[in-house]
């Protein structure tokens, strides 16, 4: 009533939230209203509701989108009145500002909510629905269509991912969360307005009809699904969300699984042709979506775990998928823990009243539970959770596995108990049996969710204590054919006897098979724990009582028994081994039972006879066994049965038994196994009865009863045949099975006992065997690994007297495995490599094992094969990729096998480390620093034994110089001499050839890998260069071998090696020539031509780098250069004369062979500071290649010389010898001479003499020539070659000569000096022959 | 600076310590998480690390280590980082347990393990707010140097995110972009508050 004055108040601040100019002011007047609103009744608050629908046109967005805010809040507080306000909320739906829309959907959304709460609560508290509330609904669903209908339209993905969220929401409110696989009650009570599911509902609501709610839920989901399908036209993001979305439907409403699970999985496959986003990431949520699911407990989920796996696997995410699920098993773990410790403290109570255990157990029941039966059937079943992944505990616990951190420090379990967990599950399930019918339904949650694995723990870890009696369980069946329990109670018993009986509970029950499916796995361990509780406390165990109540009431002949109880000790295992199928079985076959029977009375007396007898039985009813594995594989569920079998058969391998319990356990080792088993039942019967009176009846009844059956300790011996015997029986079975489920729980037994019995056992090697003979399709593989890991498990989680156990198994096991891969499958299978690559933990053995591989040292069949090389180093490489804590190691193997003697090996070990290595750039330092030393190390002849084992970082000692110093000097003594410029190729040449040969293998061996890298890193070549001039022959042998393969591996890239050209350190030149050459083969590129005339110019006056290059200099380059190259050793001008010749492709030869010759003539011998001995050299080289300095080239090279002023020195020499050379040309040289005669060839002393010798040689034809002399000229010559005189006077006398002829001429050939030629003519040859020693070297040779 | 980041790795210790460092400097909204189970810092052996809860400080743990072996802890670079880490924040945090700190727009991730429980996490919570949050993961190895890149990398990637009118729209180009100029993994994914 006190309204008028915040009323005005409200009214003046909505105008001024209206019309102030400034938005500040807008918004907190809006703002204040809202407080005044909110504190005023809703009715009044809704006489001002229409000033706030004025707003939504108001031009800021700002203050439409505090609009909402302020609707909202108000709008949940008068909910009553909320249609006023609906259409703004309507309108701003379709604001253009993002901002508005998204906080329109998130508004509505909240409203959304809180009306449906407030339509079933209203009901359900008045029976009726106001109309105000039915309006309020209407204009819900308008919202929720227009929310839709944004999906469809233009706008911004910002609003569009709201929408899909909306649309999640909308079907997890409509989706039942009975079965609800997570936190159905959570939600409840932490999401404040949206508690509220579909499963609320009352039937006969009038406003919501289930049906058509469903439907529409439905509907939303069928809309998700097709947007995921056309998702290839959608941005990315969108598909992202709506696959995020998808999946916390699929997990929160396992009714949506199926059709989820299937359009994500045909969307993976499809998946390729998303062309909307980052397709990383697409992938990634589909990815995380499977692994969600695999989190998740619920049946209808877990029955695609095999799918689930295949999938993630085909996506590369298999360790990812595995290791949640560990972690859901972990999560259990953590579970029991935490319920253990409510049970050590509540044990202390428990003598008194049992009940006081409920309070931890009904933690995880539900707070519906309140012993009612009736309510128990309703509601209880409703909430009956499987997967209760409860948020807190994943939490804690997923995050451990591989929480590597800094620098790959690896995780360490955090133990905080001697129990394992097992052990603790195992005191938790009991706690939960020991509350009696209220602990089941906890107990079944608990269950659901246990992983096969822990479960066969479980089992295994229980079936320490076997009874030796087989009860029989049928007739106890048929005593519960009429107890009134609840449905799920009822399957949850059956589910623990025998299949067989089936048939008869579900008719006599009406459940659906998936309840019974659900529960009868559940039931199963229910049942395995109890021992643990009797352990705890012995004497309270209500299944004391059931051997003899079970005997009682199957009326067994109470002999067998007895006689167990008083003989056996030692065979008692045996017994159970063949009791417990028996009785298994005995409802499918008798006659088994008689054999099995009869076999255990032979046992008795001795238990050696009996472990032998034990060897042949198996036969019989392993038969059965089988059979009755198929029938009750046909139950799908019912493998959980089958892992009972198993368990009953491999317990007599159980030797450890953790620390504090053992003394309990020796007095409570009253229990058969099978009693175990059908203990149900019984229980079942006592929770009609008071469970805590009929225990205590039967304490005090038990201590008077001195034939309970008693545990039996086998002996070690024993125990390994036994487990060797049961891993020989599952294998069988596990090879044999076709279906998907049962292989899980075989592999999980065959891992466990595989940690209990010697490794090198025949049975686990016949094992190994077969194992890898379908490695790959009988999933041999999976099996392996699961053994490995659990092996592993047991290793760094077991105690202290386990652990080392385990680890020698680990080591044996995978040691087998291994080395029966290499013997068995041939080298190229990739098995062996997997195998490593996945196990948990490599041992040294298997490192050896690899190394000795790599180094072709292991002796497997096939020993030559160099295939296993390839193989080794495979697996080496694959290792250092996927596991980094190898690294070290394997990179140890790869180096080693790098510098190996073995040229094959080494090959094969360099190709990897040079190409899949050495790009790995957190080795490559490793590889970098171990080839460098290799390299140094040889240089420095500390090679022949160098540690190649440490290739660490650590630098390599230099100790082993002085040993191996011996062996290289003589080596290097021999190339000395260094002034020979192929020193090395010689040097080796004049060593021994043994010596020599196997020093340059050793120095192959070393260099090898670091050349090898070069071409990676460019930078390295340097090395070679600056160490090279220091090097041993061997090694600059060695050099020179791989240089040309080097280069060639540069390719294009050679700016590096052209720097090095540039400035090569002081010795390199030989190894810096080879270099150029190989670079300038076939084309020389002009950097490099640059490059290198640059360093001939400034540094380095050789002219033997200039060789390679020379085909690509021109005339103009190669002539002032010439000298030099005469000057050069002989073979290497005969090379530089090639290039010159050859010339490029693009320019053609440098110089004809002519101009050769020619540049050969003009060098000037003190000029050029070059001796003409050098020069003559040239000359014959040229002479020497007729085919290229032919007769014309000769022709044409004299003729141009003799027309130079001066006249080359050796012009003479080169004519004579081209007239030995070539006759024909003879008349050509006629001229020549003719010419000199003319440029008056006596003046220059040096030709004058070659010209006498070949005007002598070349007689008769040179007569005229001779005859164009001058007289005295003429008369000299004819004193120094008398002979001449008698043919020339003879030739003078003709008469066309004669008439030519001067006085003078005719003179000196007259006959009057006849006595001077005949005198002369008696000795030419004092005189002839020695004109050399004016002409030097003018002899012709 | 529109948007609250998160940097989160598995210690809260190297990686996500460095990325909070830079961009606190930067002037960014910015906090940082581990996912572990414990915080661990290497030790004397690779089966001895120095296991501590989350929320111990960092000075606790620098003096512990100094006193332990200080040549060691020096040389690994554990005593430096630490030094950084105290001048950032007082203890390492959890993420799985930062519910109180409000919601943030974005979280950087620098391994898929730990993207993969940020994720999963988020899932467990209740989307109340259905304020839409973006998770990315960037690759970084847990050493020092990389750490060093990573979180200028992470600089880069935030930068990009504060200059987009709404990250909704670019938020694939982005991540392409950066894939392609930095030639790094990225993916990411959303959840909601």
């Amino acid at each position: 009533m006190a309204a008028p004055p915040p009323r005005e108040q409200a009214l003046a601040l909505l105008a001024a939230a209206n019309n102030h100019g400034d938005l500040a002011v807008k918004l907190s007047s809006l703002k204040q209203a809202k407080d005044i609103l909110l504190a005023a009744e809703p009715f009044q608050a809704a006489e001002l509701f229409p000033f706030l629908v004025d707003l939504q046109s108001s031009p800021e967005s700002l203050v439409r989108k505090t609009l909402i805010d302020v609707i909202e809040e108000i709008g949940l507080k008068a909910l009553e009145h909320f249609s006023i306000l609906m259409p703004v909320l309507l309108t701003l739906l379709k604001d253009e500002n993002a901002t508005v829309v998204k906080q329109s959907i998130l508004s509505g959304t909240s409203i959304f909510c809180s009306v449906l709460e407030e339509l079933s609560l209203q009901f359900h508290r008045r029976g009726i629905v106001e109309m105000w509330l039915e309006e309020l609904w209407t204009w819900m669903v308008k919202f929720k269509d227009a929310v839709i209908d944004i999906l469809f339209e233009a706008a911004p993905l910002g609003i569009k991912l709201l929408t899909v969220k909306f649309l999640e929401i909308h079907i997890l409110l409509f989706t039942s969360d009975r079965n609800d696989s997570e936190r159905s009650t959570v939600e409840a009570i932490s999401r404040g307005g949206r508690g509220f599911n579909i499963s609320w509902l009352a039937v006969d609501h009038p406003v919501l009809d289930t049906a058509t709610l469903t439907l529409d839920a439905n509907r939303s989901l069928g809309i998700l699904l097709d947007l995921l399908q056309s998702a290839s036209n959608l941005p990315g993001l969108l598909t992202i969300s709506i696959v995020n979305s998808l999946a916390a439907i699929a997990r929160r409403r396992p009714a949506h699984y199926s059709p989820i699970l299937s359009a994500l999985l045909e969307f993976d496959s499809s998946f390729e042709m998303a062309k909307g986003g980052h397709i990383a990431s697409i992938q990634y949520s589909i990815r995380t979506a499977f692994l969600g699911f695999l989190r998740c407990t619920h049946p209808a989920i877990l029955e695609s775990r095999d799918m689930l796996l295949k999938s993630l696997r085909g996506m590369n995410a298999g360790d990812a998928a595995d290791q949640v699920l560990r972690q859901v098993e972990k999560m259990m773990r953590s579970n029991e823990r935490a319920s253990r410790d409510a049970r050590l403290s509540k044990d202390e109570q428990l003598s008194d009243h049992l009940p006081a255990s409920l309070d931890h157990g009904r933690k995880r029941s539900l707070p519906s539970d309140n012993g009612d039966p009736s309510y128990n059937k309703d509601i209880g079943v409703k909430r009956v959770r499987y997967g209760s992944n409860d948020p807190a505990a994943p939490s804690v616990e997923k995050n451990d596995p591989g929480q590597d951190d800094m620098n790959g420090v690896s995780k360490i379990p955090l133990l905080d108990s001697n129990l394992t967990p097992v052990e603790q599950m195992i005191a938790m399930i009991g706690a939960l049996i020991a509350e009696g019918e209220r602990g089941v339904e906890s107990l079944e949650i608990l269950i659901s969710n246990i992983h096969p694995d822990l479960l066969a723990d479980i089992v295994i870890t229980n079936m320490r204590h076997l009874p030796k009696n087989p009860p029989l369980t049928r007739p106890l069946a048929s005593d519960r054919q009429g107890e009134p329990s609840g449905p799920s109670q009822s399957i949850v018993s059956t589910g623990s006897t025998i299949s067989m009986e089936i048939p008869d509970l579900t008719a006599q029950v009406p459940v659906s098979s998936s309840s019974l499916i659900g529960s009868s796995p559940s039931d199963m361990s229910a049942s395995n724990n109890l021992p643990f509780d009797s352990k705890r406390d012995p004497r309270r165990d209500p299944r004391r009582l059931d051997p003899r109540r079970m005997v009682a009431s199957v009326g067994m002949p109470p002999a067998p028994s007895t006689e167990d109880n008083s003989n056996a000790t030692q065979s008692g295992a045996i017994q159970h081994h063949v009791d417990s199928p028996s009785s298994f079985i005995k409802p499918l076959s008798p006659p088994v039972i008689l054999s099995s029977e009869s076999i255990t009375v032979p046992l008795m007396p001795k238990s050696e006879a009996g472990l032998t007898t034990l060897a042949s039985l198996p036969t019989s009813y392993v038969d059965s066994l089988d059979a009755k594995v198929e029938v009750k594989e046909e139950e799908s569920r019912e493998i959980v049965l089958n892992e009972e079998e198993k368990g009953a058969l491999e317990v007599p391998s159980f030797t450890t038994v953790e620390g504090e319990q053992d003394s309990v356990a020796q007095t409570s080792s009253d229990f058969t196994m099978v009693d175990e088993v059908y203990s149900p039942p019984s229980l079942e019967a006592d929770e009609h009865s008071p469970a805590i009176p009929d225990m205590e009846a039967a304490e005090e009844a038990s201590a008077e009863l001195p034939v309970l059956p008693s545990y039996i300790d086998l002996t070690e011996e024993q125990q390994r045949i036994v487990g060797a015997l049961a891993i020989e029986r599952i294998f069988d079975s596990y090879e044999n099975l076709q279906g998907p489920g049962g292989k899980q729980i075989r592999m999980a037994l065959l891992a466990r006992l595989v940690a209990r019995v010697d490794a090198n056992n025949d049975a686990i090697l016949a094992m190994q065997k077969h194992v890898t003979l379908d490695y790959h399709h009988q999933k041999g593989h999976e099996l392996v690994m699961h053994v490995l890991f659990h092996l592993y498990s047991l290793m760094i989680s077991g105690s202290e007297e386990s652990s080392p156990l385990a680890a020698v198994a680990y080591e044996n096991f995978l040691m087998g495995v291994a080395k029966s891969l290499l013997e068995n499958l041939p080298a190229t299978d990739k098995s062996f490599s997997r195998l490593l690559g996945e196990v948990p933990l490599l041992t040294d053995s298997v490192m050896k094992l690899l190394d000795d591989l790599c180094c072709e040292k292991y002796l497997g069949k096939d020993t030559s094969d160099g295939d296993r090389v390839t193989q080794g180093l495979g697996a080496v490489w694959s290792l250092i990729l996927g596991r980094p804590l190898n690294r070290q190691a394997c990179l140890d193997i790869a180096l080693k096998c790098a510098v190996h003697p073995e040229d094959d090996i080494r090959a094969k070990a360099i190709r990897l480390v040079a190409r899949k290595l050495y790009v790995l750039d957190y080795i490559s330092e490793n590889i970098e620093q171990f080839a460098t030393r290799m390299f140094l190390s040889a240089v420095d002849e500390r090679v022949s034994d160098v540690d190649l084992s440490q290739s660490g970082v650590t630098e390599q000692r230099i100790e082993r110089e002085v040993g191996s110093q011996e062996t290289s000097i003589s080596g290097s003594q021999v190339s000395e001499p260094g002034v020979s410029e192929m020193d090395s190729m010689k040097g080796a040449n004049m060593d021994t050839q043994n010596d020599s040969a196997a020093t340059l293998a050793h120095a192959q061996q070393h260099v090898s890998l670091f050349f090898a890298l070069c071409p990676k890193k460019p930078s390295l070549v340097r090395i070679i260069f600056d160490n090279y001039a220091r090097s041993p022959k061997a090694i600059k042998q060695a050099v020179h071998r791989q240089i040309p393969v080097l280069i060639g591996a540069f390719g294009s890239s050679y700016s590096e090696l052209l720097q090095m050209i540039s400035d090569p350190p002081q010795g390199s030149e030989n190894l810096l020539t080879q270099v150029i050459h190989v670079l300038s083969e076939g084309t020389s590129p002009p950097d490099l031509v640059a490059t290198v005339k640059h360093l001939y110019e400034t540094k380095l006056k050789d002219a033997t780098i200039l060789i390679p290059i020379l085909s690509s200099f021109s005339k103009n380059e190669v002539l002032p250069i010439f000298p030099q190259l005469v000057n050069l050793p002989l073979d290497k001008f005969q090379t530089a004369l090639a290039h010159i010749l050859q010339g490029s492709a693009h320019t053609g030869p440098a110089l004809t062979p002519a101009e050769v010759m020619v540049a050969i003539h003009d060098i000037i011998p003190e000029r050029d500071h070059l001796p003409l001995k050098k020069i003559t050299d040239a000359c014959s080289v040229c002479f020497e290649q007729r085919t290229v300095f032919t007769q014309q080239v000769m022709a044409r090279a004299l003729n141009q010389m003799v027309d130079q002023t001066p006249v080359p020195l050796l012009f003479m020499r080169t004519v004579i010898q081209t007239t030995d050379a070539f006759p024909a040309l003879v008349d050509f040289v006629m001229e020549l001479l003719s010419k000199l005669v003319s440029r008056q060839v006596w003046r220059m002393p040096k030709l004058w003499v070659g010209f006498l010798k070949c005007v002598a040689q070349t007689q008769p034809h040179s007569f005229r020539v001779l005859l164009q002399l001058p007289s005295p000229q003429l008369e000299s010559t004819l004193n120094k070659y008398p002979q001449l005189r008698g043919p020339l006077a003879n030739y003078a006398s003709q008469p066309s000569v004669r008439n030519s002829l001067s006085r003078s001429t005719l003179v000196l050939l007259s006959p009057v000096n006849e006595s001077h030629l005949q005198q002369s003519h008696l000795t030419p040859s004092s005189h002839a022959p020695d004109p050399s020693s004016s002409l030097h070297g003018a002899m012709p040779s | 600076m529109k948007f609250r980041y998160a940097m989160v790795c598995s210690s809260n210790q190297n990686r996500s310590m460095e990325s909070h460092a830079l961009l606190k400097k930067e002037g960014f909204d910015v906090s940082s998480y581990g996912t572990g189970q414990h915080v661990k810092l290497p030790g004397p052996a690779l089966r001895e690390p120095n296991v501590y809860d989350f929320g111990t400080p960092y000075k606790f743990m620098f003096d512990q280590l100094l006193r332990k072996d200080p040549q060691l802890y020096r040389r690994n670079g554990v005593l430096p980082m630490l030094k950084r880490n105290l001048g950032v924040k007082s203890a390492p945090q959890r993420w799985q347990e930062n519910a109180a700190d409000g919601s943030f727009d974005v979280v950087l991730t620098f391994e898929e393990k730990v993207f993969d429980m940020v994720i999963e996490d988020l899932h467990n919570r209740n989307h109340v707010f259905m304020k839409p949050v973006l998770v990315i993961n960037l690759e970084v190895k847990d050493n020092h140097e990389e750490a060093a890149v990573g979180a200028r990398l992470a600089l880069l990637l935030c930068q990009e995110l504060e200059a987009t009118e709404a990250w909704e729209e670019s938020i694939d180009d982005i991540i392409t972009n950066f894939e392609r100029e930095h030639r790094r993994k990225l993916s990411y994914s959303i959840s909601y508050y």
